[in-house]
Formats: structure tokens, sequence, C-alpha cells
């Protein structure tokens, strides 16, 4: 397939003094698709993600993401990398002392940004999630769904060719998470290659969207939208 | 590929906010104010650590003002040292203008004053206790002596060579140096000079040491954030500015509060060294901070606490990796 964002070509991992996270794992996803990774925990989809941001390197396999090979990629070049990526995670990772507007800008700040444009981004960042209203506050003030959007607005805001996602929708509620998925459906259909992983059956198959299941670390089923039930 | 937020290509004002030179000055005026916000978000904190920082530079910097107060009194003395030749008893009036004459063309002299004895009864009387007693003489035992007064600016090893003359000049009975305490003086002054700069590099170590571990504190508490720094992309450089500029506000405040100590122990002194130059005709002059070191303490204080910030946190960065 030529138009592969990302590739895992037997792909495995094993942690230090650990058994095997993942072990040869062959899959792609094309450009613009949105897939979920799913199964059961300790499957290894938080390490499928990590992989990917070069935040472990594989033991043994190949990955590519937009034709460029991680194995090539050094520790000065890991930046890079991930600037190019839209990340977001179940711990929302967001700077607790700084407000909404500085959290979400962190990623143009760090891409060189004006201030001008920077302010005109974030406000089109948050107006995506609907939190524009948000921007001034400190996260702590914001519920727990709302500080996952702050975290997606980050993601989205320099605008990534890729965006993955760890257990988004790990401590919400069925109804908020259903719109936090919809947010990455959106995102897919202005041509954003998403891969989500997610233990949440019930919620993944009602998106109706590719589906990769891992058990112990090995690929155990991949399947297609249209097959989605 | 199109875009999430909003669907249009970048824009050529977008793409030209990427060129190199306007991304590190967004780079450097983001980890400026953020390390301004840090020091701010602790004012305790920061305020003990430059507290502590301009005490250990006003301490050297005191010791300069001491001192070169101390040298412009020993070159206010310097300048009334007299060399006091006594002439043998057995020397009369002609004798003693003519040894003044000679005297005079020495190379080192600026002064000759010849004294009679009469003048020297007449000066010795006028002191209280003496007047009784020098009635009680018959004789005027005092002899000639002349007055000679060193050019000004005359090294120590010169002023020796000229009174080791005078003592070989015929009809010299004894010379009196007033030299000897203005070489201890100035050696004296060495002394506190060297120690003035061994000082200096101590606090300077000091300064280095206090905004290290600061840094070091800083960066420990913060690793969250350095975490979340580094996942949406930031270089290593990145992440490390805000603390440099934190240890270049810190040497900076620290500097600037040093001059500030130093200059009111100057203003403190101005009233008892003016008293002491009144007894000594004007000649003694206020020695100040030159402005020179009053400028060059915050930026040198400055570049230590960015120099402490860097070794640190390379190390602690490095660790955190
Ligand atoms: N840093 C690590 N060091 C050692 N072993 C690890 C590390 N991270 C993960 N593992 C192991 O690798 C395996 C896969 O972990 P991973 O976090 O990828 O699972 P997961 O599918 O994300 O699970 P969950 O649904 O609980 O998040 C597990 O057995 C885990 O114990
Ligand atoms: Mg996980």
């Amino acid at each position: 397939m030529g138009n592969a964002v990302i590739r895992f070509d037997q792909v495995s991992k094993r942690y230090e003094g650990g058994h095997e996270a993942l072990s040869q794992l062959t899959f792609e996803v094309a450009k613009g698709e949105m897939a979920f990774v799913t199964g059961h925990s300790g499957a290894g989809k938080s390490t499928l993600l990590k992989l990917l941001a070069l935040i472990e390197r594989p033991s043994h396999g190949h990955i590519s993401l937009d034709g460029q090979s991680l194995a090539k990629i050094g520790r000065s070049g890991i930046p890079k990398l991930r600037r190019s990526l839209g990340m977001v995670f179940q711990d929302h990772r967001l700077l607790m002392d700084r407000t909404v507007f500085a959290n979400v800008e962190l990623p143009l700040v760090i891409g060189g940004i004006a201030p001008l444009e920077r302010g005109r981004r974030v406000r089109a960042a948050l107006e995506k999630v609907g939190l524009l209203d948000y921007e001034r506050q400190l996260p702590a003030s914001l519920s727990t769904g709302e500080q996952q959007r702050v975290g997606i607005a980050r993601a989205i805001v320099a605008k990534p060719n890729v965006l993955i996602a760890d257990e988004p929708t790990g401590n919400l509620d069925p109804q908020l998470a259903v719109e936090i998925m919809g947010l990455f459906a959106e995102f897919q259909q202005v041509g954003t290659t998403v891969l989500i992983a997610s233990h949440d059956l019930p919620l993944i198959k009602r998106m109706k969207k590719r589906v990769v299941v891992l058990d112990h670390g090995r690929l155990v089923a991949d399947v297609a939208a249209e097959e989605v039930l | 590929m199109s875009t999430p937020t909003d669907v249009q290509p970048p824009t050529r004002s977008e793409r030209s906010h990427r060129r190199p030179v306007s991304s590190w000055r967004e780079h450097h005026s983001w980890s400026a104010g953020a390390s301004l916000r840090r020091l701010a978000s602790k004012p305790v904190g920061s305020f003990l650590t430059i507290a502590v920082m301009g005490l250990a530079l006003a301490l050297p910097l005191a010791f300069y003002l001491l001192l070169s107060n101390a040298q412009s009194l020993g070159d206010a003395l310097g300048r009334n040292q007299v060399i006091n030749v006594f002439l043998k008893p057995d020397q009369v009036a002609a004798n003693a203008q003519l040894l003044a004459k000679q005297v005079q063309q020495h190379d080192g002299v600026a002064n000759v004053t010849l004294k009679s004895p009469q003048q020297g009864m007449d000066e010795l009387s006028k002191m209280q206790g003496f007047s009784d007693s020098l009635h009680a003489l018959d004789d005027n035992p005092l002899p000639y002596v002349l007055e000679v007064q060193p050019q000004d600016g005359l090294s120590a090893d010169a002023v020796g060579h000229l009174v080791d003359d005078l003592r070989g000049m015929q009809g010299v009975d004894m010379v009196q140096d007033s030299g000897t305490w203005r070489q201890r003086l100035d050696a004296l002054l060495g002394v506190g000079n060297r120690a003035v700069l061994i000082l200096a590099a101590l606090f300077a170590l000091a300064v280095l040491l206090v905004v290290g571990n600061t840094v070091r504190v800083d960066i420990t508490s913060r690793a969250d954030e350095i975490g979340v720094l580094k996942l949406v992309g930031a270089s290593r450089a990145f992440v490390r500015r805000p603390y440099l500029y934190a240890g270049i506000w810190y040497g900076l405040s620290g500097g600037i509060l040093a001059v500030a100590l130093a200059l009111l122990i100057e203003f403190a002194l101005v009233d008892p060294v003016a008293r002491l130059s009144q007894v000594y005709e004007g000649k003694l002059h206020v020695g100040g901070l030159p402005p020179w070191l009053l400028l060059a303490v915050p930026i040198a204080a400055a570049f230590l606490g960015w120099l402490g910030a860097r070794l640190v946190s390379a190390w602690q960065l490095r660790r955190a990796a």
C-alpha cells in the first residue's frame, strides 16, 4: 500500500526484564484513516502508541511514519517527530499551573509561531472542542471531560497529520465519551490519520471504524470499518 | 494534506513565521517570560536566593571600598612624608646652608627646608609641657635640621636610596625616615588586595552554587512539566532555556542588590571619611566604587547565574531524560 501513514513491520517489543509486550506485529494505517487498537489490559495497546512517538524503541522489526523510518531518528530528532504527531493521553498531561490557553498554545510556542498567529490558532482549536470561553481558566477548575478536551485541543492545534490517543475516554461518562470520539471522527473527516487505543468495546462498535485487536502482544483480529457490527 | 482546525493551507504569513530567526525570538521571549513567572510564583524562595547572593557579592565590594580608602589615606599621608636630616652639633649656619643646597640638587628631592636650632627651640616651646624645662637650659642643645621632602610618587626603593645618600653626607649626624611605615602600609594593602581577589573568587563560586542548587531543586520539582514539554515535542534546549533565564535573573538581581548594599556602605562611610579628610587638609580623596565596577558586578553575576544554571540543568536534564 503506497499511502500508508503508519506502518508496523514484524515489530516486537520486550521491556527490560519483562516478557514480550508486542510480538511480530504487522499492520498499516492508511492516510486519512481512523482506526482503534483494542484488547484486554496488558495486551500492548499503550506500548504500540509509545513506539510510534518514540517514547520506547522496538526490540525487533521496523516502524515507519509518513514514509520515514523511525529507526533512523536519533535522540536529537525525537522532538521534531513528536511535533508532527498529535498525542492525547488518558491522564491528559496538562500543565496544571498554566491556563487553558497557555496549555493549548504550547506546541505553537515550541514550533516558533508568532504570538498573534498563536492566538488565532489556539482559539480555533478551543472552538473546535467547545471550550472557547474557558481559555483563561486553570485546568484544575475544569471537569475531567473538559480537561480531556483541552488535551485534544493541544494535540490538534499545530495541525498534525497524525493523531494518536491512548484511552482518551478512559474516565469519562458514556455520553461524554461518545462526544469525544465524535471529535476524533471530525478530524478524520478533514484528512487527519487517527489511531486510538481503547478497551471500551461498546463505544468502539458504535463508531463503526476499523478495529485492530491485540492479545498478549499479538494481532488477533483486524476488522475493517464496514465489517464492524 | 488538509488540516483539522481550519481547512485552508498555511498562509504566506504562517510560513514566514516559521523562519528560524523569528522562531528563535519566540522561544526566547517565551522562556524569559516563563522563567520570570516561575520566580514570581514563589516570591519568598526567590527573594531568599537573591538576598543570599546579594550579600555574598556585597562582601568583597565592601572590602574593596575599605581598601581603596585605606590606600588613599596612605597616599595622603605619603604626600606629607618628610625625611628629617639632623646635622652634627658642630655644624655652623654656613655649612648647614651649603648642605641644604647640595641636598636640594639631589634627584628625588622636591624641597628642602633648613631649620635652625633657634627655630627648633621656638617650635618646642610652643608645645605644652616643654616650655618650663626648656627655660632651665643654658645652651640650645638642638642641631640644625634639614626637612627633606621627597618628590611625589617616588617609590619606596628610591626613597630608601635617598635616605642612604643623605646618611653618607658629611656633617650629617642622623637621618629619620618616616617612610618605613609607608612601606608597611603598602605591603599590607598588597595583602588586602590579594585577599579581596580571593574573596571575590570564593563568593563568585558561592553564587554559582546557590543558583545551581536553586535550579536543581526547581528542575526536580518540575519533572512532570518537563515530561509534558518533551511529549509535545520540545527540544532539550527549549526545556532548558527557562532555567538558564532564571539563572540570569537570579544573578542579575543578586548583583544589583550587592551594588545597592555596597553603595549604602559607601554612603555610610562618607561622613567619617570627610572628617578624616579635614584632618589632612583635604588631601584625602574619598575612594568610592568606580562606575565600571557598579556595572560590571551585576553583569558578572548574571553570567555566573547563567553558568550555574547551565551546568546544573545539563546534568539534571540528562538524568531526567
Ligand atoms: N515500562 C515498562 N516496563 C516493563 N514492562 C512494561 C512497561 N510498560 C508496559 N509493560 C508491560 O508490557 C505489557 C503491555 O503493556 P501496555 O501498557 O502496552 O498494555 P495496555 O494494552 O496499554 O494495557 P492497559 O489497557 O492496562 O493500558 C504489560 O504486560 C505491561 O506489564
Ligand atoms: Mg494502556
